[in-house]
Protein backbone atom coordinates (compact mmCIF):
# COMPACT_ATOMS: atom_id res chain seq x y z
CA UNK A 1 0.00 0.00 0.00
CA UNK A 2 2.65 2.62 0.51
CA UNK A 3 4.27 2.20 -3.33
CA UNK A 4 0.40 3.44 -4.21
CA UNK A 5 0.73 6.55 -0.94
CA UNK A 6 4.19 6.80 -2.54
CA UNK A 7 2.90 7.74 -6.11
CA UNK A 8 -0.06 9.66 -5.15
CA UNK A 9 2.58 12.34 -3.19
CA UNK A 10 4.87 12.20 -6.12
CA UNK A 11 1.90 13.38 -8.41
CA UNK A 12 0.43 15.81 -6.26
CA UNK A 13 3.98 17.78 -5.91
CA UNK A 14 3.98 17.61 -9.99
CA UNK A 15 0.92 18.94 -9.50
CA UNK A 16 2.56 21.75 -7.39
CA UNK A 17 5.01 23.13 -9.49
CA UNK A 18 2.67 23.66 -12.23
CA UNK A 19 0.51 25.60 -10.25
CA UNK A 20 3.47 27.83 -9.25
CA UNK A 21 3.83 28.54 -12.60
CA UNK A 22 0.63 30.41 -12.21
CA UNK A 23 2.40 31.53 -9.06
CA UNK A 24 5.33 33.58 -10.37
CA UNK A 25 3.48 34.60 -14.21
CA UNK A 26 0.43 35.58 -13.27
CA UNK A 27 -0.34 39.36 -14.54
CA UNK A 28 -0.70 41.06 -11.32
CA UNK A 29 -1.03 39.65 -7.40
CA UNK A 30 -4.25 38.44 -7.27
CA UNK A 31 -3.27 36.02 -10.15
CA UNK A 32 -0.66 34.93 -7.59
CA UNK A 33 -3.12 34.63 -4.60
CA UNK A 34 -5.35 32.33 -6.50
CA UNK A 35 -2.43 30.27 -7.48
CA UNK A 36 -0.46 30.48 -4.03
CA UNK A 37 -4.45 29.35 -2.22
CA UNK A 38 -4.46 26.20 -4.75
CA UNK A 39 -0.43 24.92 -3.53
CA UNK A 40 -1.64 25.39 0.42
CA UNK A 41 -4.74 22.88 -0.72
CA UNK A 42 -2.53 20.25 -2.13
CA UNK A 43 0.16 20.59 0.73
CA UNK A 44 -2.58 19.63 3.15
CA UNK A 45 -3.23 16.12 1.28
CA UNK A 46 1.05 15.57 0.69
CA UNK A 47 1.31 16.27 4.53
CA UNK A 48 -1.61 13.80 5.43
CA UNK A 49 -0.36 10.83 2.95
CA UNK A 50 3.44 11.54 4.63
CA UNK A 51 1.60 10.03 8.13
CA UNK A 52 0.39 7.11 6.11
CA UNK A 53 3.72 6.33 4.57
CA UNK A 54 5.90 6.88 8.13
CA UNK A 55 2.81 4.78 9.92
CA UNK A 56 2.78 8.05 12.11
CA UNK A 57 -1.13 9.38 11.26
CA UNK A 58 -1.87 10.69 14.93
CA UNK A 59 0.97 13.41 14.33
CA UNK A 60 0.30 14.25 11.17
CA UNK A 61 -3.26 15.07 11.40
CA UNK A 62 -2.66 17.58 14.24
CA UNK A 63 0.17 19.32 11.75
CA UNK A 64 -2.41 19.25 9.04
CA UNK A 65 -5.40 20.70 10.78
CA UNK A 66 -3.00 24.02 11.82
CA UNK A 67 -2.30 24.74 8.15
CA UNK A 68 -5.48 24.87 7.31
CA UNK A 69 -6.22 27.21 9.52
CA UNK A 70 -3.29 29.43 8.71
CA UNK A 71 -3.86 29.19 4.93
CA UNK A 72 -7.51 30.37 5.73
CA UNK A 73 -7.12 33.02 7.88
CA UNK A 74 -3.94 34.36 5.87
CA UNK A 75 -6.19 34.34 2.81
CA UNK A 76 -8.81 36.40 4.29
CA UNK A 77 -5.89 39.13 5.63
CA UNK A 78 -4.44 39.34 2.14
CA UNK A 79 -7.41 39.51 0.06
CA UNK A 80 -8.73 42.67 3.08
CA UNK A 81 -5.51 44.16 2.21
CA UNK A 82 -5.82 44.22 -1.38
CA UNK A 83 -9.58 45.26 -1.02
CA UNK A 84 -7.95 48.59 0.97
CA UNK A 85 -5.42 49.67 -1.19
CA UNK A 86 -6.15 48.45 -4.91
CA UNK A 87 -3.79 46.29 -6.84
CA UNK A 88 -0.62 47.50 -6.29
CA UNK B 1 -22.97 48.41 -17.56
CA UNK B 2 -20.26 47.57 -15.24
CA UNK B 3 -21.14 49.21 -11.73
CA UNK B 4 -18.18 51.60 -10.56
CA UNK B 5 -17.10 51.18 -7.05
CA UNK B 6 -17.32 54.30 -5.29
CA UNK B 7 -15.19 54.55 -1.91
CA UNK B 8 -18.12 54.75 1.21
CA UNK B 9 -17.47 56.31 4.17
CA UNK B 10 -15.37 54.07 6.18
CA UNK B 11 -15.31 54.42 9.77
CA UNK B 12 -11.75 56.16 11.18
CA UNK B 13 -11.76 59.01 8.27
CA UNK B 14 -8.61 57.19 6.58
CA UNK B 15 -6.49 55.81 8.63
CA UNK B 16 -6.93 52.57 10.12
CA UNK B 17 -8.21 50.72 7.54
CA UNK B 18 -7.12 47.64 8.17
CA UNK B 19 -9.42 46.93 11.17
CA UNK B 20 -12.72 48.51 9.16
CA UNK B 21 -15.87 46.37 9.61
CA UNK B 22 -16.24 44.28 6.41
CA UNK B 23 -19.63 45.09 4.94
CA UNK B 24 -20.00 41.31 3.52
CA UNK B 25 -22.52 38.87 5.46
CA UNK B 26 -20.43 35.73 4.10
CA UNK B 27 -17.63 36.55 5.45
CA UNK B 28 -18.90 38.00 8.80
CA UNK B 29 -20.93 35.01 9.74
CA UNK B 30 -18.61 32.13 8.53
CA UNK B 31 -15.72 33.78 10.96
CA UNK B 32 -18.46 34.52 13.86
CA UNK B 33 -19.36 30.62 13.00
CA UNK B 34 -15.69 28.71 13.55
CA UNK B 35 -13.88 31.27 16.17
CA UNK B 36 -14.89 29.19 19.24
CA UNK B 37 -13.79 25.92 17.28
CA UNK B 38 -10.54 27.40 16.46
CA UNK B 39 -10.44 28.40 20.04
CA UNK B 40 -11.10 24.80 21.29
CA UNK B 41 -8.57 23.31 18.79
CA UNK B 42 -5.99 25.99 19.95
CA UNK B 43 -6.78 24.98 23.82
CA UNK B 44 -5.99 21.13 22.58
CA UNK B 45 -2.82 21.60 21.34
CA UNK B 46 -1.53 23.53 24.24
CA UNK B 47 -3.27 20.49 26.40
CA UNK B 48 -1.44 17.70 24.32
CA UNK B 49 2.05 19.64 24.47
CA UNK B 50 3.67 16.63 25.58
CA UNK B 51 2.24 14.23 23.87
CA UNK B 52 1.56 15.23 20.15
CA UNK B 53 3.41 18.36 18.13
CA UNK B 54 2.06 21.44 20.13
CA UNK B 55 2.89 22.90 23.55
CA UNK B 56 2.25 26.70 25.18
CA UNK B 57 4.21 28.64 21.63
CA UNK B 58 2.02 26.94 18.96
CA UNK B 59 -1.23 27.01 21.18
CA UNK B 60 -0.59 30.31 21.68
CA UNK B 61 -0.01 31.24 18.11
CA UNK B 62 -3.57 29.64 17.63
CA UNK B 63 -5.26 31.46 19.45
CA UNK B 64 -3.92 34.83 18.52
CA UNK B 65 -5.18 34.17 14.77
CA UNK B 66 -8.27 33.61 15.99
CA UNK B 67 -8.21 37.05 17.55
CA UNK B 68 -6.82 38.38 14.41
CA UNK B 69 -10.00 36.90 12.39
CA UNK B 70 -12.54 38.14 14.55
CA UNK B 71 -10.72 41.85 14.15
CA UNK B 72 -10.36 42.49 10.45
CA UNK B 73 -13.67 40.88 9.77
CA UNK B 74 -15.49 42.37 12.79
CA UNK B 75 -13.88 45.93 13.19
CA UNK B 76 -12.58 47.46 16.32
CA UNK B 77 -15.59 48.60 17.85
CA UNK B 78 -16.84 45.12 18.16
CA UNK B 79 -13.50 43.23 19.47
CA UNK B 80 -13.06 46.06 21.93
CA UNK B 81 -16.01 44.93 23.89
CA UNK B 82 -14.42 41.32 24.12
CA UNK B 83 -10.49 42.06 24.51
CA UNK B 84 -9.67 45.56 25.18
CA UNK B 85 -6.16 47.35 25.07
CA UNK B 86 -6.08 46.91 28.78
CA UNK B 87 -7.11 43.57 29.17
CA UNK B 88 -4.43 42.55 26.61
CA UNK B 89 -1.56 44.04 28.85
CA UNK B 90 -3.12 42.38 31.85
CA UNK B 91 -2.82 38.99 30.22
CA UNK B 92 0.67 39.38 29.33
CA UNK B 93 1.61 40.10 32.81
CA UNK B 94 -0.49 37.02 33.81
CA UNK B 95 1.14 34.75 31.59
CA UNK B 96 4.78 35.09 32.87
CA UNK B 97 3.20 35.84 36.65
CA UNK B 98 1.89 32.28 36.09
CA UNK B 99 5.49 30.73 34.78
CA UNK B 100 7.44 32.67 37.56
CA UNK B 101 4.85 31.38 40.25
CA UNK B 102 5.37 28.11 39.67
CA UNK B 103 9.29 28.54 39.33
CA UNK B 104 9.01 30.56 43.40
CA UNK B 105 6.73 27.79 44.78
CA UNK B 106 9.28 25.22 43.87
CA UNK B 107 11.58 27.27 45.69
CA UNK B 108 9.05 27.68 49.13
CA UNK B 109 9.12 23.41 48.73
CA UNK B 110 12.60 23.45 49.38
CA UNK B 111 14.13 22.78 45.66
CA UNK B 112 15.73 25.05 42.96
CA UNK B 113 14.10 26.93 40.37
CA UNK B 114 11.33 25.38 38.20
CA UNK B 115 11.98 22.03 40.15
CA UNK B 116 8.79 20.54 40.13
CA UNK B 117 9.82 17.36 41.88
CA UNK B 118 9.54 18.95 45.17
CA UNK B 119 5.97 19.95 44.26
CA UNK B 120 4.27 16.62 44.94
CA UNK B 121 4.61 17.55 48.59
CA UNK B 122 1.67 20.52 47.88
CA UNK B 123 -0.50 18.45 45.53
CA UNK B 124 -0.34 14.98 47.43
CA UNK B 125 0.75 12.48 44.37
CA UNK B 126 4.56 10.90 43.30
CA UNK B 127 7.00 13.06 41.93
CA UNK B 128 6.96 11.98 38.54
CA UNK B 129 3.37 13.27 37.90
CA UNK B 130 4.29 16.26 39.75
CA UNK B 131 6.83 16.99 37.12
CA UNK B 132 3.69 16.03 34.21
CA UNK B 133 1.82 18.89 36.20
CA UNK B 134 4.08 21.32 36.79
CA UNK B 135 4.77 21.28 32.78
CA UNK B 136 1.70 21.50 32.29
CA UNK B 137 1.24 24.79 34.05
CA UNK B 138 3.95 26.60 32.57
CA UNK B 139 2.78 25.79 29.27
CA UNK B 140 -0.97 27.04 29.93
CA UNK B 141 1.24 30.54 31.23
CA UNK B 142 3.72 30.13 28.20
CA UNK B 143 0.53 29.99 25.74
CA UNK B 144 -1.65 33.20 27.73
CA UNK B 145 1.36 35.47 26.90
CA UNK B 146 2.15 34.43 23.44
CA UNK B 147 -1.69 35.07 22.79
CA UNK B 148 -1.61 38.83 23.92
CA UNK B 149 1.98 39.33 22.37
CA UNK B 150 0.75 38.71 19.14
CA UNK B 151 -2.60 40.02 19.30
CA UNK B 152 -1.13 42.89 20.34
CA UNK B 153 1.84 43.16 17.59
CA UNK B 154 -0.82 43.10 14.85
CA UNK B 155 -2.68 45.87 16.65
CA UNK B 156 0.33 48.17 16.87
CA UNK B 157 1.23 47.40 13.67
CA UNK B 158 -1.97 48.27 11.62
CA UNK B 159 -2.86 51.23 13.59
CA UNK B 160 0.36 52.55 14.14
CA UNK B 161 0.30 53.18 18.10
CA UNK B 162 -2.94 55.03 18.09
CA UNK B 163 -6.45 53.68 18.88
CA UNK B 164 -8.61 54.88 16.74
CA UNK B 165 -11.08 56.53 19.22
CA UNK B 166 -7.63 58.85 19.78
CA UNK B 167 -7.67 59.63 16.01
CA UNK B 168 -11.39 61.54 15.54
CA UNK B 169 -11.08 63.01 19.07
CA UNK B 170 -7.86 64.26 19.14
CA UNK B 171 -6.92 67.77 17.93
CA UNK B 172 -3.44 67.85 18.22
CA UNK B 173 -3.14 67.08 14.60
CA UNK C 1 -11.61 -5.64 5.41
CA UNK C 2 -10.17 -5.01 1.73
CA UNK C 3 -13.61 -4.05 0.60
CA UNK C 4 -13.48 -0.91 2.80
CA UNK C 5 -9.84 -0.80 1.52
CA UNK C 6 -10.60 -0.63 -2.04
CA UNK C 7 -13.77 1.92 -1.75
CA UNK C 8 -10.89 3.92 0.05
CA UNK C 9 -8.72 4.04 -2.59
CA UNK C 10 -11.99 4.67 -5.61
CA UNK C 11 -12.41 7.66 -3.07
CA UNK C 12 -8.78 8.60 -3.21
CA UNK C 13 -8.30 8.62 -7.70
CA UNK C 14 -11.47 10.17 -7.72
CA UNK C 15 -9.79 12.81 -5.72
CA UNK C 16 -6.47 13.32 -7.43
CA UNK C 17 -8.78 13.19 -10.97
CA UNK C 18 -10.05 16.32 -9.38
CA UNK C 19 -7.11 17.56 -8.56
CA UNK C 20 -5.89 17.73 -12.15
CA UNK C 21 -8.52 18.95 -13.44
CA UNK C 22 -8.66 21.86 -11.17
CA UNK C 23 -5.17 22.81 -11.76
CA UNK C 24 -5.48 22.08 -15.88
CA UNK C 25 -7.99 24.64 -15.57
CA UNK C 26 -5.87 26.93 -13.23
CA UNK C 27 -3.25 27.13 -16.10
CA UNK C 28 -5.29 27.26 -18.99
CA UNK C 29 -8.67 29.75 -18.59
CA UNK C 30 -8.55 33.22 -20.42
CA UNK C 31 -9.54 35.04 -17.22
CA UNK C 32 -9.08 35.79 -13.52
CA UNK C 33 -12.88 35.22 -12.59
CA UNK C 34 -12.69 31.52 -14.57
CA UNK C 35 -9.80 30.54 -12.96
CA UNK C 36 -11.15 31.05 -9.65
CA UNK C 37 -13.71 28.77 -10.25
CA UNK C 38 -11.66 26.17 -11.22
CA UNK C 39 -9.59 26.28 -8.08
CA UNK C 40 -12.28 27.43 -5.96
CA UNK C 41 -14.73 24.63 -6.54
CA UNK C 42 -12.64 21.60 -7.73
CA UNK C 43 -9.88 22.12 -5.28
CA UNK C 44 -12.34 21.90 -2.25
CA UNK C 45 -14.58 18.72 -3.75
CA UNK C 46 -10.96 16.91 -4.40
CA UNK C 47 -9.79 17.92 -0.74
CA UNK C 48 -13.04 16.72 0.61
CA UNK C 49 -12.72 13.45 -1.24
CA UNK C 50 -9.20 12.54 -0.68
CA UNK C 51 -10.02 12.97 3.07
CA UNK C 52 -12.74 11.12 2.75
CA UNK C 53 -10.51 8.40 1.36
CA UNK C 54 -8.35 8.41 3.90
CA UNK C 55 -10.42 8.57 6.96
CA UNK C 56 -11.82 5.23 5.41
CA UNK C 57 -8.81 3.68 4.90
CA UNK C 58 -7.75 4.26 8.69
CA UNK C 59 -10.18 2.20 10.30
CA UNK C 60 -12.96 2.75 12.77
CA UNK C 61 -10.62 5.52 15.09
CA UNK C 62 -10.69 8.74 17.04
CA UNK C 63 -7.81 9.73 14.45
CA UNK C 64 -10.46 8.66 11.65
CA UNK C 65 -12.98 10.91 13.51
CA UNK C 66 -10.48 14.28 13.65
CA UNK C 67 -9.99 13.63 9.61
CA UNK C 68 -13.32 14.00 8.41
CA UNK C 69 -13.11 17.29 10.74
CA UNK C 70 -10.78 18.84 8.93
CA UNK C 71 -12.81 17.94 5.93
CA UNK C 72 -15.54 19.65 7.05
CA UNK C 73 -13.40 22.50 8.02
CA UNK C 74 -11.82 22.79 4.51
CA UNK C 75 -15.35 22.56 3.39
CA UNK C 76 -16.33 25.66 5.17
CA UNK C 77 -13.49 27.83 4.87
CA UNK C 78 -11.96 27.03 1.18
CA UNK C 79 -15.03 28.60 -0.72
CA UNK C 80 -15.03 31.42 2.24
CA UNK C 81 -11.61 32.57 1.27
CA UNK C 82 -12.74 32.49 -2.66
CA UNK C 83 -15.48 34.76 -2.32
CA UNK C 84 -13.09 36.75 -0.64
CA UNK C 85 -10.62 37.21 -3.03
CA UNK C 86 -13.02 37.38 -5.74
CA UNK C 87 -14.70 40.28 -4.21
CA UNK C 88 -11.05 42.30 -3.45
CA UNK C 89 -10.59 41.64 -7.39
CA UNK C 90 -14.02 43.38 -8.07
CA UNK C 91 -13.74 46.46 -5.99
CA UNK C 92 -9.99 46.59 -7.64
CA UNK C 93 -11.98 46.93 -11.16
CA UNK C 94 -10.91 44.12 -12.45
CA UNK C 95 -13.37 43.55 -15.43
CA UNK C 96 -14.22 39.66 -16.50
CA UNK C 97 -12.90 38.98 -20.25
CA UNK C 98 -15.85 38.77 -22.99
CA UNK C 99 -15.81 37.53 -26.30
CA UNK C 100 -14.99 39.74 -29.32
CA UNK C 101 -17.82 41.84 -30.93
CA UNK C 102 -20.08 41.74 -27.58
CA UNK C 103 -20.63 44.98 -26.19
CA UNK C 104 -22.17 44.36 -23.37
Amino acid sequence: MHEFFLSTSILLCFLVLLCLYRGTVGPGVLNRIAGISAIGTKTLVILLLMGFIYDRVEMFVDISMVYALLNFIGTLAVAKYLEIEGEV
Amino acid sequence: MWPEYTEQSDNFGGKNKMIRVTDDVIIKTIARVLTPFIQVYALYVIMHGHHSPGGGFQGGVILAASLILLLITHGWAETKKKFSETKTAVFCAVGVLIYTGIGVLCIFMGGNFLDYGKLGGLLMVIPPEARSLGILGVEIGVGITVMAVMFSIFFDTSTGGNSPEDETTSSLR
Amino acid sequence: MMLIKIIAVIFMLAGLFFFTTATIGLLRFPDFYSRLHATGKGDTLAVFLCFLGLSLYNGFNLTSLKILFIAVFMCLAQPTATHAISRAAFRCGLKPWMKEGENK
